[in-house]
């Protein structure tokens, strides 16, 4: 099957990440009960998500004063359409990838690199303070990040002497990047991690903000935020199963099995890192990204870029 | 639908966006929204430039927009003293300058394109061109691009001085005085916000105010 023709894409993409979103919903929901103690009730993980949703999609819409109506509207739809557009250049399989450009990481890149301004949309027009606050806490710490994600995915590209994702998961056949390349998957699950601002990195739409750029947002509309927002989470672990982890690559199971189990993996990395580490403080944690995060980074580029050579 | 044809459709589509985009730059009082209206326009040049096999170009130029466009709206906010930039404000400004620069710029644009003789090299399917800009930015065009590259450095770091909070008056956060009653004639000194609760005990019923 053809998984580049629209349709078979459309449902591939969406399939995936529907999938992804329901998993990562009921792994945080398993482990908030962990770190809050209660009883673990794997029905209650499992039902919790959608009766989470089905509430939000039955809360009745709400308004603030003179807000930017398009821009507000389009802010969950950029943000979703970017994980979608990010998550097509994953192989999902061997040469099942829908957008198999040549130049795949840079594309992925791209649609990362807008979702900031999804993000900081979402929070300006709601004309509202708390969500504006949220907004450029965002791109404070998305443009902190950029760099580092930017910078291992090139490393990882190194190796593969190309920019295509397929190319990139061919050369990992014998050592997976996680082992070749250290630095690369923490500090791309830390840039992952905030740009679907999570956990830890959620600084956008913080509790401390009473919901930073959502807080204006309710019913079928925050619905597709926070929908969104998952989606991004799910196309980053899929894209670091597809560079770090060797992607479809593994023994006995089949290639989509792999990518399934392994970008599970990460999601629950994720998901367990979200209710365990604190959340960070934006001025220090710049600061962290820019003196620490990007040297890393710089390192990881040029011991691979020199093992490469 | 040929795929010449499907390519042609998307060419003018995404032109025909570009121009309304750049087009409502002007359109809109406030200052995000003509940057992400900008952003939009480069997003459509970056897909035109996808379309004519530059396809490493045209995802770089709108992966490097996105960030810039927010840069540039968060630069323009802070320079504006608009808060947050939720008041509308006017984009265009020097109406007559600006007319006679936009009517000139076109004609030469369009002279050009009605005039010049154009060349007709199709390049080869084989070549790659991401290497071949790999090659031109690191070979004959080094120089160009690091001088741009550094000049752009100054410049950034030249408007982070502007906008830092310690610049030349002092730090920003101690020098913010609310401004006196009675017009002072000179600059506001940092004695000012020194002898303010004197100040404000002089005044007591204006001092609400002052603050206001």
């Amino acid at each position: 099957m053809n998984w580049s023709s629209p349709l078979p894409a459309l449902v591939l993409v969406s399939a995936v990440l529907a999938v992804g979103t329901y998993a990562l919903a009921v792994l945080d929901r398993a482990n908030g009960d962990r770190v809050a103690r209660r009883r673990l009730r794997p029905r209650d993980a499992v039902l919790q998500p959608a009766r989470a949703a089905s509430l939000l999609l039955l809360t009745r819409p709400t308004a603030t004063e003179r807000p930017d109506a398009q821009a507000w509207a389009l802010a969950p739809a950029l943000l979703a359409a970017m994980a979608a557009g990010a998550l097509a250049t994953v192989p999902l399989d061997r040469g099942v990838t829908v957008a198999d450009v040549d130049d795949g990481i840079v594309l992925f890149g791209a649609a990362m690199a807008i979702v900031m301004v999804a993000v900081y949309l979402h929070g300006w027009s709601a004309n509202s303070p708390l969500p504006l606050l949220g907004g450029y806490r965002f791109i404070a710490l998305a443009l902190s990040y950029e760099m580092p994600l930017a910078l291992v995915l090139i490393a990882a590209a190194l190796p593969a002497q190309s920019l295509s994702v397929g190319a990139i998961v061919e050369s990992q056949q014998g050592l997976w990047n996680v082992l070749r390349q250290p630095l690369g998957l923490p500090l791309y699950l830390v840039a992952g991690m905030g740009l679907g601002f999570w956990g830890p990195l959620n600084t956008s739409d913080a509790p401390d903000l009473a919901g930073g750029t959502a807080v204006e947002v309710s019913g079928p509309q925050r619905l597709a935020w926070e929908l969104a927002r998952r989606f991004v989470v799910v196309a980053v672990a899929a894209m670091g199963a597809a560079v770090f982890l060797g992607g479809w690559q593994g023994p006995v199971l089949p290639g989509w099995a792999w990518m399934a189990l392994k970008t599970l993996l990460l999601l629950a990395v994720v998901a367990h890192l979200g209710h365990r580490v604190a959340r960070v403080r934006l001025e220090r944690f710049v600061v962290v990204a820019w003196t620490v995060l990007i040297p890393l980074a710089l390192v990881d580029v040029f011991v691979s870029g020199a093992l490469a050579l | 639908m040929s795929t010449s044809l499907t390519v042609d459709i998307a060419f003018g589509l995404f032109s025909a966006a570009t121009v309304v985009a750049a087009w409502l730059v002007f359109r809109t009082d406030s200052m995000v929204r003509a940057a992400y209206w900008l952003l939009a326009s480069f997003a459509g040049v970056g897909a035109v430039m996808v379309l004519l096999h530059a396809r490493f170009l045209g995802l770089v130029l709108v992966l490097m927009m996105a960030g810039e466009m927010t840069i540039m709206a968060v630069f323009m906010v802070m320079f504006m003293m608009n808060p947050a930039g939720l008041n509308p404000m006017t984009m265009v400004h020097q109406h007559r300058t600006a007319k006679i620069a936009g009517v000139v710029a076109f004609a030469g644009l369009a002279l050009v394109g009605l005039v010049a003789d154009f060349p007709d090299r199709p390049a080869d399917r084989g070549r790659d061109p991401t290497a071949d800009l790999g090659r031109e930015l690191l070979g004959d065009s080094m120089l160009i691009f690091e001088t741009a590259g550094v000049t752009l450095l100054a410049s950034m770091i030249g408007a982070l001085a502007l906008a830092s909070k310690r610049g030349r008056y002092g730090d920003a956060e101690e020098g913010s005085a609310p401004p006196p009653l009675e017009p002072v004639a000179g600059p506001r000194t940092g004695a000012d916000t020194v002898t303010e609760p004197e100040a404000e005990a002089d005044s007591g019923e204006h001092a609400g105010m002052s603050h206001g």
